[in-house]
């Protein structure tokens, strides 16, 4: 039924007609009265509004937490959507997470705590979730907490990821899974909101490109961890909004012997374990890339397309040789990534069109590493990001990609660098050459992230870090210098 | 009618649910989305407030066009300067409990623009998208006029305040000749910190519903550190009598500091309540949460001359701080100084710079985490010069008095501190030489420090009423910000009159209950605790006399001074087996239920006679990589004296929250101002840093034994502050054992980490 937004809040079916489309979830739960879920910043940083999302996956209901405060309410569509009201059976005893932050002391003030107890929810359905610190640590990098210290929070988390993960939704599942197929919808919803506002969500890329034909100025909505600051911070108003979460080929993931091809609505959370297992460097970065909410709203064509000079996954991207595929009325096109970054926030796309998929070679032989550094550890925007590929032959450097973000207006490959690289011997002359030619490659801005020196500092000490790890000579260094 | 109890000057050894670690009794309520802050309290026809902030700095408005914001459908009324109701004229008025001197700040009276982003309007609408819409649509124009926002411009016009707060005390008179014991000291220092601005951010952001009641009277739900501050505030600016309002505040979402003034979103709230005659809400959003109050930026010179065995000679400690244009905000920086070390020659200095900002707000040890920092980073500094250890040339200028007022301290274990905190982090292997300690590509340091706090106490009410059902309601006006108040006080209570915890409820958080001070300066164990005591103490009285005259005399012929409470009982202190049950004692007594109203005042005489203090020993390691200047604390050992501890819990909580606090002092927060435009850049949560759980490593909090019987008559200190106070200089001191580089601006960020490291390897 088009105009109709429907899905399952907690466990009934809701329905909202034509609702103001860039109403986000938070907003609405609380006009409802459900304040569980909290607002702290209304942008994705604090997880405050945190809220889970179920969606079936493989037969099964995977749940992910997600930041309510950037989230539209017409992205729920034919979704399960919980909040901390949901956990606790009526009258019935405290969920196990929610049992773990009492005991542990986890709650102080309470405004966090509900957005803890639901990404630690949504752990609690992941069968490898909250195992070891460092899955404990990703897990809640996308919570803050003014009061406790976090180490109570972490203590149970801890508890949570020992105990058996049964809990009343494990049984309900077949339930909920009929209630969810029968919301599915074979077409596309189409919305009119209160003040004439549009929103689009198709089914296939056969609606979408015909979408787009008709509307080629429309905003095209991925994640919304982008374009929901838009609506709260800048109190914008797009109209029309095609939101490309529901495209099933934009989703698809294929793993070839020669590349991965990664649709442009494949979520960071999605993409981990596979750029993780090819690039183990990649995997980590992509760990503190936002947190775990922002990596299952966000999506890597979203990261792309919207063109931030220091999107953490470019200069990885770039150094990979990754291009991008993109679409525009059914006719594609195949680019270099590099080269759709045209100036600040400026790119090669064009009207009507849209970036379709991401292909990443794999580069056999190749050494490759990348970098964030940033002043926070976790949740910070990096003051310098690097990715780095060489290729030797007999210790020869063939091919060199050196790529930075925060250094320039976009993301951008080191030129100077790596021509002071190629054909040289991959030493620790040669590399000093190359740092030295990377003061003329970039003249980086003085922000609160980092001065312009610590930039340059740091982007030649990466290269050198890089050169060091590639050739075992960490622990030669560090002894030289003690 | 309220009792005035004499509280005797002896300690009492209250009952046994005192300093059990008790998981806190909001916490179920608080996992399930069930406890209600300021903005989640709904009634029918609420209508949303939406404020417009002013785009320049200084000046004047010269022309406010709302026709566009009222157009847009939904919008009921736009709020100016021009059209704005009638409200106090004299500054008193306006005035809160934790006012300083001046004239407070007043939302749209008039065309002036004192500083960024002030709230020039309120669109008052239908719903709360429809008031940002109409917010965005409000045209104003200005005429601007220069500002300063730079400290160090005005830091030489700086004038001395005079005793412009509560609380404050001006610095003591200098003592000694200090300039020439510096100048003859075998070894100084003589060095300059920079602290910048830090906003508090607690997590919920600040917000008032004003329900407009059907007898015209308000009930304001408001983000509060103090119900009875807020509601005294709103009637005088409005000119309403005591009972046309009534101010709830059950449950806050941090505040820091933040809720200890009325702010302006209150104002707009029942501005546009009384006008409309319609329950409105406004919130304000997170980058107007930097639109009031701050920790001020403090400039600090701290000059320290010693003898070659380490014995302090010299002190000299200056502190410049930001004030505004409008009022004098003081916080004590310095005094501690002269406080904390034996010292013949000291000179304490502490001056205001007026610049065209808000007013500074209390924010966490206010001016403790300040000043405190800056003389450990000196006593480290000399430490280093002196080739000491940081912690013996502590204990070598020790004191058991405090030299500022030549008094003795009421307690001061701060020595236990040192001893207990330096055996469990492993101190004493520590190589003093910087850089000696690496791993791999990080460098490892070890510091410490210690803190420092006042142990005050407040004059609060608390009422007890004991039903016959053995239920025990206890109530206060008092706050609890997440600091575990319901918990304590019900603990307190629960102790004293020997009940199962779970038949208590305390209340907190609503004017029209006993009167109680503001919610800060971790006195609210000290004040509310002490008059909980006293109340439970009266209610016990009562139920002796009752057991005493009970018929058939079942305790025989025992004096109430014989008589203890015990799981619901009246026992017989020398025979507990020999009890009788509460409901019995009552139904003798004829009596469904006793209440108690009681009053606790300090004891203003051993108190005067004293410096009563709270004190810490904290010791930091951290992890610098050389290559990219990035730090991570990896260990905290924070070991802390604040007396008798009521529930280790949550005060281990507190206090671990204070460590995490000043790590991000240390590393992290700092609100950026662009002088250009005398605006903060950074104000939201995405720029403004407060830790995240991966900046944390292990945290260890020790509380020392420490007996005092001046502070109060729980022998409790208060710790809320005291876990802030001496982290952030433990972590430069350890960043400097690590590196070799002295970085003297705080926060100790990534790039000035890295561009000291490069000065040294080219020296």
């Amino acid at each position: 039924m088009p105009g109709t937004v429907r899905f399952v809040l907690g466990d009934r079916v809701v329905e909202v007609s034509d609702p103001d489309p860039t109403t986000t979830v938070l907003q609405w739960l609380r006009a409802q009265g459900r304040t569980g879920t909290k607002e702290g910043c209304a942008e994705g940083d604090c997880g405050a509004c945190t809220v889970v999302l179920g969606s079936v996956d493989d037969g099964r209901i995977s749940y992910r937490a997600v930041n309510a405060c950037i989230l539209f309410l017409p992205m729920l569509d034919g979704r399960q959507l919980l909040t901390v009201e949901d956990l606790r059976e009526p009258r019935g005893p405290l969920h196990p997470v929610q049992q773990a932050l009492v005991d542990h002391h986890g709650s102080q003030c309470g405004f966090c705590t509900p957005g803890f107890v639901m990404s630690l929810f949504a752990e609690f359905h992941r069968e490898e979730g909250l195992k070891d610190e460092e899955g404990i640590q990703d897990a809640l990098a996308g919570n803050l907490c003014r009061c406790t210290g976090y180490r109570p929070i972490l203590d149970a988390a801890r508890r949570v990821g020992a105990a058996s993960r049964a809990d009343r939704f494990a049984v309900e599942e077949p339930r909920m899974l009929a209630l969810l197929e029968g919301l599915r919808r074979d077409t596309g919803l189409a919305l009119t909101g209160p003040d004439g506002r549009r929103w689009f969500a198709p089914r296939c890329l056969a609606e979408l490109q015909a979408l787009l034909d008709a509307h080629p100025d429309a905003t095209l909505l991925a994640g919304a961890t982008d374009v929901g600051l838009w609506v709260t911070k800048q109190h914008r108003r797009p109209d029309p909004v095609v939101w490309l979460g529901d495209v099933a080929e934009l989703r698809r993931i294929a793993q070839e012997p020669d590349r991965i091809v990664l649709g442009a609505g494949v979520s960071y959370a999605a993409a981990l374990p596979v750029l993780a297992s090819r690039w183990p460097a990649f995997g980590a970065l992509v760990r503190r890339l936002g947190s775990a909410q922002i990596r299952n709203s966000g999506t890597i064509g979203g990261n792309i397309a919207n063109a931030s000079p220091i999107g953490d996954g470019m200069p990885a991207l770039i150094a990979l040789g990754a291009r991008l595929i993109l679409n525009r009325a059914g006719l594609r096109r195949t680019i270099p990534i590099e080269d759709y970054f045209l100036g600040y926030r400026r790119t090669a796309l064009l009207p009507g069109e849209f970036l379709e998929a991401v292909e990443v070679p794999s580069v056999p032989g190749g050494t490759f590493a990348t970098y964030k550094v940033s002043k926070r550890r976790d949740q910070d925007i990096s003051a310098v990001a690097a990715g780095f590929s060489v290729t030797l032959e007999e210790g020869v450097v063939t091919e060199a990609r050196l790529a930075f973000g925060g250094m320039a207006e976009i993301p951008k490959r080191a030129a100077g660098a790596e021509a002071a690289l190629v054909g040289r011997p991959w030493t620790l002359e040669t590399v000093a050459a190359a740092m030295e030619a990377l003061g003329t490659d970039f003249a980086p801005l003085n922000d609160m992230r980092a001065s312009a020196a610590y930039r340059i500092l740091v982007a030649r000490n990466l290269l050198m870090r890089f050169h060091l790890e590639s050739t075992g000579q960490a622990e030669l260094l560090e002894a030289a210098d003690a | 009618m309220i009792a005035k109890p004499a509280i005797p000057d002896v300690l009492r050894e209250p009952g046994p649910g005192i300093g059990k670690p008790l998981s806190r009794v909001d916490g179920p309520l608080k996992v399930t989305g069930q406890a209600r802050y300021a903005a989640e309290f709904n009634v029918p026809g609420l209508v949303h407030g939406y404020i417009v902030s002013s785009t320049i700095t200084k000046g004047r408005i010269t022309r406010i066009d709302t026709a566009a914001a009222l157009r847009r459908p939904g919008v009921l009324h736009v709020f100016t300067h021009e059209n704005r109701p009638h409200v106090a004229w004299f500054d008193r008025k306006w005035k809160d409990e934790d006012a300083p001197s001046g004239s407070p700040f007043r939302p749209l009276y008039d065309d002036r623009i004192v500083h960024a982003m002030q709230p020039v309007a309120l669109v008052v609408a239908e719903t709360f998208e429809a008031a940002r819409e109409g917010a965005r649509l409000v045209q104003v124009e200005y005429e601007a006029e220069p500002h300063e926002t730079d400290l160090a411009a005005r830091r030489h016009e700086a004038f001395t305040p005079g005793k412009e707060k509560g609380g404050f005390e001006p610095p003591p008179k200098p003592r000694g000749d200090p300039d020439r014991a510096l100048a003859e000291a075998a070894v100084k220092v003589d060095v300059e910190y920079v602290q910048p601005t830090e906003h508090h951010n607690p997590m919920e952001m600040h917000g008032s519903t004003v329900v407009y009641n059907d007898d015209g009277t308000l009930t304001v739900h408001d983000k509060t550190q103090g119900a009875p501050n807020s509601h005294s505030w709103v009637c005088s600016v409005f000119g309403l009598s005591k009972s046309a309002v009534r101010v709830i505040s059950p449950f806050v979402g941090g505040a820091f500091g933040s809720g200890l003034r009325p702010q302006h979103q209150l104002f707009m709230a029942v501005m546009a309540a009384l006008q409309l005659k319609r329950s409105v809400r406004v919130e304000l959003s997170r980058p107007q949460m930097f639109t009031f109050g701050h920790r001020p930026p403090t400039i600090q010179r701290v000059a320290l001359g010693a003898a070659p065995d380490g014995t302090l000679q010299a002190m000299i400690h200056e502190a410049v701080q930001e004030s505004s244009q409008f009022e004098n905000y003081v916080e004590i920086v310095v005094n501690w100084s002269g406080q904390q070390y034996r010292c013949d020659n000291v000179r304490l200095d502490y001056k205001l710079a007026r610049l065209d900002v808000f007013t500074p707000l209390d924010m966490r040890a206010p001016g403790a985490a300040t000043g405190v920092p800056a003389i450990e980073m000196a006593m480290d500094e000399l430490a280093h010069a002196l080739r000491m250890d940081p912690v013996e040339l502590r204990l070598r200028n020790y004191t058991d008095r405090d030299p500022n007022q030549d008094k003795p301290f009421s307690s001061k274990e701060l020595r236990a501190c040192f001893a207990q905190g330096a055996e469990r982090f492993g101190w004493s292997r520590r190589n003093p030489q910087p850089r000696s300690m690496r791993e791999g590509r990080q460098l490892i340091g070890w510091g410490v420090a210690s803190g420092v706090w006042d142990a005050m106490q407040g004059q609060a009410d608390a009422r007890a009423t004991l039903g016959i059902d053995g239920h025990l309601v206890v109530a206060s006006a008092t706050a609890d910000i997440g600091t575990g108040t319901y918990t304590v006080m019900s603990q307190i209570a629960a102790g004293t009159l020997g009940l199962p915890i779970g038949n208590v409820t305390f209340k907190l958080g609503d004017s029209a209950l006993p009167m109680a001070p503001i919610e800060g300066g971790s006195w609210t164990v000290s004040s509310v605790g002490s008059a909980v005591l006293a109340a439970c103490e009266r209610v016990r009285g009562r139920l002796y006399k009752l057991a005493a005259k009970m018929e058939g005399a079942p305790l025989g012929k025992a004096k109430p001074a014989d008589m203890v409470l015990t799981d619901g009982h009246v026992a017989l202190a020398a025979d507990p087996a020999r009890r009788v049950p509460i409901a019995e004692v009552m139904r003798s007594g004829g009596v469904l239920a006793i209440e108690e109203e009681a009053r606790s005042v300090p004891y203003y005489v051993k108190r005067a006679q004293h410096t009563l203090a709270t004190h810490s020993a904290v010791f930091a390691e951290v992890r610098v990589d050389e290559d990219l200047g990035t730090v991570q604390v990896s260990r905290i050992v924070s070991a802390v004296a604040a007396g008798r501890i009521i529930n280790p819990k949550t005060a281990g909580s507190q206090v671990m929250g204070g460590v995490v606090m000043g790590i991000g002092m240390a590393l992290e927060e700092e609100t950026f101002m662009d002088h250009g435009l005398g605006r903060y850049m950074n104000h939201d949560l995405a720029e403004y840093h407060v830790p995240v759980n991966a900046d944390i490593g292990s945290i260890d909090v020790i509380f020392v034994d420490e007996h005092d019987e001046v502070v109060n008559p729980l022998g409790a200190k208060g710790v809320g502050e005291i876990g802030i106070v001496g982290v952030p200089a433990a972590i430069a001191n350890a960043v400097f054992h690590a590196t070799g580089v002295r970085v003297r601006e705080l926060p100790i960020t990534l790039d000035k980490v890295l561009a000291g490291l490069s000065r040294r390897s080219a020296a």
